[in-house]
């Protein structure tokens, strides 16, 4: 599983694993949790998946499957193994206003999705796993939480009914360091690294969830050695000395560039203090294409603490 | 009249039209600078001379900081604009702001619409109520609404600038009033409830909802079906209130007082997002009439107005001439600099080519602004109030010489 502030690279991740894993011979899928359009984004016109990606998993191209874990179907599929008359099932699923209720009410999506993902894992075709691994790409950092909060909130909650087993079922699932990883994804920036520290301390104290690496995407580049800083200002004087408007700009733009990346590795060492997780920095590239995403994934699954 | 956005142009034209709102619900992705955005807009009318409420969520904590209002629970606070007198800004209107903390608003939320302390009670107490006020984010939307509704009928602010949360709940705040509207009319909530308290043994029993109740009950359980019940009798007392001003809210969202504004970068996992999100509010009858892209260029001229996407055709010649003198190792570092700016330039030209691409997909009467990065995350009043130029007005962009 992946999760991390929106935008942080969280889709990159799960493709670049699903890459990697299936260039040594596994079957990967992605699962996206209710997102739009991010892995028709990456696979685009390259593969088929340039239509929808469903509940259904698809191969999307390079030896990836991805599907979309969309609530009302996974609630019908979770509807249909717990209610064995099909008639009931078919009034529940026809009715528009029960199935928004359905959405509505507490913790209700959570179950359906673990449900599913748990079924996911444990599907097998031909005597091995019919997936592996299953890929979760998490909403967004409440999303994870709400998913492992859930055996908590329901605790007292439920007494009897079908769900006391799955909820049990739940939490063996995500806290089996054989079965699952939690990966958190972030950025070099203050907000997203703020937020990371705080899921991690969360995560650490109040979870049994085994956590796998910290991914910091988007890391600049500098622009210049730290060891040049005599000779940046000796070239900052000479800029400034005449009558060179492009060449004093350029300092600037330089400079400011070369602060950004400052900040974002004073942003990472704070991270790798804070989170003690095997932490992959991942170099900032404007549009990562499939190779890169591979490369990413590759750091992800087998870089030793500190690398990249 | 307020003018088309489309035909704004100049500040006199933005001013105008800024004139003419009274709701600016600024929505977008996450990590784009939303909040910065918001608060900055809220920042210039206040200093133009405006009333001005600016509701945030989750900001930056440098960002709350500047805003004076770390710390704080959803209380609305006046913002101290003192820090701008002191550097010759003329202050002409009042700045306040609230933050959300969702649970507590929650609480105060029900706490507010119950009409004695017996209703307050069996709702604050409940397990369902606790577990959903605690972790469900998408009850956000619902407090955003009720929030927006009780300051937007006061008349204690000219303008109220909302900041919602990142982009795909971002429509639950234009969805929450009609979802909300059928879910109390559908009568979803009326199978679980009888006018006459019976009990649960009653209601069980009781015609068409008994069977709804059972399915229920076998999906998720016996025990979560009472407390169920239990939080739908309170909450189904409250409908009317809340129908009430759900649909008020709903009818404000498309008065032409109203205006909503997408905020994104030029980053390509943000656009996606950005160009869903005009879709879908486009689809909801609500009109877009800003979109803002946020750290979409690098100033690479001393005039922030300016955009350039080219290297300046003298950049080399100057560099030569300015580095004649200078030590070996300063020299060696020419190479460099242009690279920097190589790269600034390039990426500046992939923004505006991204912005022009999604133009197309956002309503022809919408105004499309960028804003330059800034050195430094904004930080303080003075850095909220810097931004505020690049929201009123387009950069001119320079491709070459």
């Amino acid at each position: 599983m992946f999760t991390g502030k929106g935008g942080v690279g969280k889709t990159s991740c799960a493709v670049g694993c699903a890459l990697a894993a299936a260039a040594e011979g596994r079957r990967p899928l992605v699962v996206e949790m209710g997102h739009r359009a991010s892995l028709e984004g990456i696979f685009g016109s390259e593969g088929p998946a340039s239509v929808d990606i469903g509940y259904t998993p698809r191969e999307v191209g390079h030896g990836v499957h991805a599907m979309n874990l969309e609530f009302e179907a996974s609630l019908v599929e979770y509807l249909e193994q717990n209610i064995k008359i099909k008639r009931v099932v078919r009034a529940i699923t026809r009715n528009n206003a029960l199935m928004r209720f359905f959405h509505a009410a507490p913790s209700v999506p959570e179950v359906t999705a673990l449900n599913k993902l748990a079924s996911l894992v444990e599907a097998r075709e031909g005597g091995r796993p019919r997936w592996d691994p299953v890929i979760v790409d998490l909403d967004a950092t409440g999303h994870a939480l709400m998913l492992l909060n859930l055996p908590r909130v329901m605790d007292g909650l439920i007494g009897d009914g079908p769900m006391r087993g799955l909820i049990d079922g739940f939490s063996g699932l995500l806290s089996d360091p054989k079965r699952t990883v939690l990966n958190l994804v972030t950025l070099p920036r203050e907000l997203p690294a703020q937020e990371t520290l705080e899921l991690f301390g969360t995560l650490d104290r109040d979870h049994k969830v085994p956590l796998g690496r910290l991914v910091v995407t988007q890391c600049p580049t500098p622009v210049f050695e730290d060891a040049d800083a005599d000779a940046r200002a000796e070239l900052a004087k000479a800029a400034e000395g005449g009558d060179f408007p492009a060449a004093q700009r350029a300092v600037i733009v330089a400079e400011r560039a070369q602060a950004r990346y400052a900040r974002a590795q004073a942003q990472i060492a704070a991270l790798r203090e804070g989170v003690s997780l095997p932490t992959v920095a991942f170099e900032h590239r404007p549009q990562l294409e499939l190779e890169g995403l591979q490369a990413l994934g590759r750091a992800i699954i087998f870089e030793e603490a500190g690398h990249a | 009249m307020p003018e088309r956005a489309a035909s704004i142009e100049t500040v006199e034209q933005f001013d105008a039209h800024l004139d003419g709102k009274r709701l600016i619900v600024c929505v977008g992705p996450g990590g784009v600078g939303k909040t910065t955005v918001a608060a900055s807009l809220a920042l210039r009318e206040a200093i133009r001379g405006r009333r001005v409420l600016v509701i945030t969520i989750d900001p930056a904590r440098r960002l709350a900081q500047a805003l004076g209002i770390d710390g704080l629970g959803d209380a609305i606070i006046p913002i101290d604009l003192s820090e701008l007198e002191a550097q010759g800004v003329e202050v002409r209107g009042k700045l306040a702001a609230a933050m959300f903390d969702q649970a507590e608003s929650m609480d105060a939320l029900m706490t507010r619409v119950s009409p004695d302390e017996q209703t307050r009670q069996g709702i604050l107490s409940n397990r369902v109520y606790r577990a959903m006020a605690g972790s469900l984010a998408r009850s956000h939307a619902y407090l955003a609404m009720e929030r927006l509704h009780e300051v937007m009928s006061g008349d204690d602010y000219d303008l109220v600038v909302l900041d919602t949360p990142p982009a795909r709940n971002a429509l639950d705040i234009l969805d929450a009033p009609g979802r909300l509207t059928r879910f109390l009319e559908d009568g979803v909530v009326k199978w679980f409830v009888t006018r006459e308290r019976k009990g649960l043994a009653g209601r069980l029993l009781s015609g068409g909802g008994a069977a709804v109740t059972k399915l229920f009950g076998m999906v998720v359980g016996r025990d979560l079906l009472d407390e169920t019940l239990a939080f739908f009798n309170v909450f189904y007392e409250l409908r009317g209130g809340f129908r009430e001003r759900a649909e008020a809210v709903q009818a404000m969202f498309r008065e032409p007082s109203s205006s909503f504004v997408l905020v994104s970068s030029t980053e390509t996992t943000h656009l996606d997002d950005a160009r869903a999100l005009a879709a879908s509010v486009g689809s909801r009858r609500v009109a877009l009439e800003f979109a803002i892209f946020n750290r979409a260029y690098e100033r690479l001229e001393a005039d922030p107005s300016l955009l350039r996407t080219t290297v300046p055709a003298d950049l080399d010649a100057q560099l030569e001439a300015a580095s004649a003198g200078i030590s070996d190792p300063a020299r060696a570092l020419v190479p460099a600099l242009r690279a920097a700016v190589a790269k600034a330039a390039a990426a500046n030209a992939s923004a505006v080519a991204a912005v022009e691409s999604i133009a197309a997909e956002l309503p022809g009467s919408c105004v499309r602004r960028m804003v330059p990065s800034a050195d430094h995350d904004v930080s303080d009043l003075r850095g909220l109030a810097a931004l505020a130029p690049h929201l009123a007005t387009a950069p001119r962009v320079l491709a070459d010489d």
